[in-house]
């Protein structure tokens, strides 16, 4: 019988895909999760900064600096 | 310790391919293409290992509702799912030079197609359901069914008259394969077990780093 070595390539061509697809699927899907982790965690941080700041009662003004000369 | 199972998968894979390769002879009466067998056959024991992992799993998911637990079962169907397709399609090319045909509705063939369909749709029914308990307890079902059609596959080619060879190695008696055959087969099956547990392992840490990030 003939060798078939294209066979044999195939076959072990086709499982180094298979395995190396899903070994890149797992990889690619826990940078997602790390990616969604630092979002998360930014955003904790950020209300945790501003809960700390005191607040202000009533409508914020601009300072009279600011403020557009009135016009005649 | 994922890590180090990984190294270790990388290592006996590529000692599994000396073996395959490089150490086992030509075989007599199909020539080279028979060292597709190394591929193929470690392929599908790893395939019933993780199913078997993956049933247990879902019975003490059932029995405990431990969320581990599923994750462990979930892991494991998925990894054997993709052994599964690797075994098949291995196996249609390694059929073709040597029954001349890709595919057959044979026994063996059509009750290992059943169990492939039965774990892509545990597959997709964890994809699809929202709902983290509900699907658990609904896959952990469906995987210990499907799991329950592994014996059949096994002993289809006993039950049934096949085009597939009967087992050369999980049967009653000694093994009738050369020492050296069966130690390439053996090695191949080791490395193979390996890339399993690591995929296993990484999957089932993944899942919990996914319920942790969208809780």
């Amino acid at each position: 019988m003939p060798d078939n070595w294209g066979f044999v390539a195939a076959a072990y061509g086709l499982a180094a895909v298979v395995f190396g697809a899903y070994w890149r699927r797992l990889a690619r899907r826990e940078r997602e999760i790390a990616a969604v982790r630092t979002d998360r965690e930014a955003v904790r941080n950020d209300r945790a900064s501003r809960s700390q700041q005191p607040s202000k009662a009533g409508h914020p003004r601009p300072e009279p600096a600011s403020r557009p000369p009135l016009q005649p | 310790m994922t890590t180090l199972l990984g190294w270790l998968a990388g290592l006996g894979l590529v000692a599994g391919l000396v073996m395959g390769f490089g150490v086992a002879p030509r075989e007599v009466t199909q020539g080279n293409v028979q060292r597709i067998m190394y591929l193929h056959v470690p392929a599908v024991w790893v395939a019933y290992l993780a199913f078997t992992v993956g049933s247990a799993a879902s019975i003490a998911y059932l029995a405990g509702r431990r969320a581990g637990a599923d994750r462990l079962a979930h892991a494991a169907c998925e990894v054997g799912t993709v052994f599964l397709g690797v075994n098949i399609a291995t196996g249609a090319i390694w059929g073709k030079p040597t029954w001349g045909t890709w595919w057959t509705w044979d026994a063996r063939l059509t009750s290992v197609a059943v169990v492939f369909v039965m774990f892509l749709a545990y597959l997709l029914l964890r994809g699809a359901i929202e709902d983290r308990e509900r699907g658990a307890r609904y896959g952990a079902v469906l995987s210990i069914v499907a799991a329950l059609n592994i014996p059949l596959v096994h002993f289809s080619v006993y039950w049934w008259r096949t085009l597939h060879q009967p087992p050369s190695l999980l049967k009653p008696g000694s093994s009738t394969m050369p020492r050296v055959i069966l130690t390439a087969l053996l090695v191949n099956f080791a490395a193979q077990a390996l890339l399993g547990a690591y995929f296993v392992a990484r999957r089932a840490r993944l899942l919990a780093a996914e319920e942790e990030a969208l809780a």
